[in-house]
């Protein structure tokens, strides 16, 4: 069907797409760029900044940590969600996916602020904790990465499963039946089968979990320790407080081209995957 | 298999940009905005903070000024320094006054987003602080020292900044602001720098100071909520707050105290945006807010000390008793034209101390 569509039908159904990206898009976004290098005359003061100073480099460096570890904790996660999702009847599935969406509907702001309660000192787990250990088992979970990780972990949950499970469901069962009837073994048909073609939805996962995490910003201001800034605290810093928008918009572009960069990496990597299995 | 390919791509580099692009633009987003809000014949409009703050500034200021000079006010929430800049460099400026903490006023300043106070309207003479040509000073809110009464009964909780810093009398996790402005100024009061020789802060003792308290801070508090919320919830011991936090939560019926022993005042200020259409009038409400009788009746409503001559004799004495005695040296006031020179520079020197 779709490849009987002229050219001049796509052009006109993807025109308002286009006007709406142009306008609300890349508008706003040219002008951040601007912004980045025009302040009362062409400077590259921001960019020099972000070259030279250390504390940049740092925050970035703990952005692309802390994003990375959150996005493969959702992974481990996800996938084993979404596979018992997709292991059910569609029916029984409904209300489960409800429950994997809640996360999704609930301000990050007051999950976070739930999750002192959870994770804290005096928190439901570390009281359990010490209810079963008799007082000698405790966890630091707050206030420091491993808070921000599992913070974010929460709220990237359903990006993760949702489209990894539409992978799963959408295989052809006849596969796995053929397999079988060869004679493998079920961790084989997974990983011969199961995995490869779920690929797609796994990098579309990775590549949104990603994508968000990097331009995270109330959960590490909220969960995280001395140590655990991130870019776009950083962002918010220089534009609101000192209204520094040469420097904040120069932070702003570098974060863009580096999520950028590692997408580009992803999606070479699916595509090779891709060819492999095709 | 091309085609569903390049779908994929394409799907993938767009949903990426729109929400980079959420983050990139997130101050800039105003940009695209058009403010309705439009000043109502001849009345101005006031930036504000909401809450109890709104309805006490509505009933000392606003409405008593409408009612003397005929100008109504409406009071905007959720004002911010971005959007204000937007609107001065725009040339479209909706809000008449605005009404912010130092680091705010000083940032405004400096980008020459305010205009002169018109002192032939407004007397500043009367101020108690002193402030800039283009900003007044109207009121000063105390943060100290806070902590759970139950926990730490008298004696057992630090009561002034030399105590906050002594982690062998009074061990316990603190909470301070990630912020360098009131945190070097306690780093020196612990240290033993006399209230009166603070200023221009000795930065780097400030710093040694800082590096000893270090490893007793839990967490460095991001929103001025978490002050108290985190102590309420038995995350922290000591928290550095504001007296404007602690008495309304202790209303509330929470186990939370401030000492009042020794205390850091900050003043909220007023300043006039440039190219407003109602300077006039912005300007005789500045005036009309450094009365002594409407400082007085706001300071009553709220936990603010007057920052004009002759207002605290006009306060009740149940109100005064909860506000610090402005006139003890241990009652120190933050000094936002220094921390306006220097703040870009040492939040920025202050975050990396951080990150070590």
């Amino acid at each position: 069907m779709a490849h009987s569509m002229s050219t001049r039908t796509v052009m006109v159904l993807l025109a308002p797409l286009c006007l709406l990206l142009l306008v609300f898009f890349l508008l706003p976004l040219g002008r951040v760029g601007w912004a980045s290098i025009y302040d009362h005359g062409y400077t590259l003061r921001g960019y020099a900044e972000v070259v030279s100073g250390t504390l940049i480099h740092r925050v970035l460096g703990n952005t692309l940590h802390i994003s990375v570890l959150a996005t493969l904790t959702s992974l481990v996660l996800g996938y084993l969600i979404a596979m018992h999702l997709a292991g059910m009847p569609p029916r029984r599935r409904a209300p489960y996916l409800v429950m994997v969406m809640l996360p999704f509907w609930t301000s990050i702001l007051v999950k976070s602020y739930a999750f002192t309660i959870v994770l804290g000192n005096s928190g439901l787990v570390n009281q359990l904790l010490g209810w079963v250990s008799g007082g000698a088992w405790h966890a630091e979970m707050l206030f420091n990465r491993m808070g921000v990780v599992l913070g974010m972990t929460n709220y990237l949950l359903p990006f993760m499963v949702l489209p990894i499970m539409a992978s799963l469901v959408n295989q052809n069962r006849s596969l796995h039946l053929a397999a079988e009837i060869m004679g493998a073994g079920q961790w084989r048909i997974f990983s011969r089968i199961t995995f490869p073609l779920s690929l797609p939805g796994v990098c579309a996962g990775v590549l949104m979990c990603l994508t968000l995490s990097m331009g995270m910003y109330i959960t590490p201001a909220l969960l995280g320790g001395r140590q655990d800034m991130m870019l776009a605290n950083l962002i918010d810093f220089y534009t609101r407080q000192t209204l520094d928008w040469t420097l904040a918009s120069s932070i702003a572009f570098v974060l863009l081209g580096v999520s950028a960069l590692l997408i580009a990496m992803l999606i070479r990597v699916q595509r090779d995957q891709e060819t492999t299995f095709a | 298999m091309k085609n569903h390919d390049s779908r994929w791509h394409n799907g993938g580099v767009s949903r990426r940009s729109i929400l980079k692009a959420g983050v990139a633009t997130a101050g800039l987003a105003a940009l695209g905005v058009a403010l309705p809000l439009r000043a109502q014949g001849r009345g101005i409009s006031v930036t504000c903070w909401g809450g109890a703050y709104e309805s006490a500034i509505r009933q000392a200021f606003a409405e008593p000024f409408a009612k003397e000079t005929g100008v109504p006010v409406t009071l905007v929430n959720n004002a911010d320094l971005t959007r204000m800049k937007v609107q001065v460099d725009s040339g479209n400026v909706s809000w008449d006054v605005f009404d912010s903490i130092g680091p705010q006023i000083m940032a405004g300043a400096r980008q020459g987003l305010w205009a002169p106070i018109d002192t032939s309207i407004v007397d500043t003479g009367k101020l108690m602080q002193k402030t800039g040509k283009d900003h007044v000073g109207t009121y000063s809110y105390a943060g100290g020292i806070a902590f759970d009464p139950k926990k730490f009964p008298d004696g057992k909780h630090p009561t002034t900044f030399a105590e906050l810093w002594d982690l062998k009398r009074f061990p316990g996790r603190r909470g301070l602001r990630s912020r360098a402005s009131e945190n070097l100024e306690m780093a020196l009061l612990a240290d033993g720098v006399p209230p009166d020789q603070l200023y221009p802060l000795d930065v780097d003792r400030a710093f040694k100071a800082m590096d000893r308290i270090k490893p007793a801070v839990r967490k460095w508090i991001e929103t001025t909520p978490e002050t108290v919320t985190l102590l309420t919830s038995n995350e922290i011991d000591f928290s550095y707050t504001y007296l404007s936090r602690v008495l309304p939560a202790q209303r509330a019926g929470s186990s939370v105290a401030m000492s009042m022993r020794q205390t850091l005042n900050s003043l909220e200020y007023l300043a006039v945006p440039k190219g407003g259409k109602n300077i006039q009038n912005a300007m005789r409400y500045v005036a009309f807010c450094l009365r002594a009788d409407r400082q007085a009746a706001f300071c009553e409503l709220v936990e603010f000390s007057p920052n004009v001559t002759g207002a605290t004799d006009l306060i009740s004495a149940e109100a005064r008793q909860r506000m610090p005695d402005m006139n003890s040296p241990d009652a120190i006031v933050i000094d936002d034209a220094w921390w306006g020179d220097n703040y870009d520079k040492l939040q920025r020197r202050f975050t990396e101390w951080l990150l070590i």
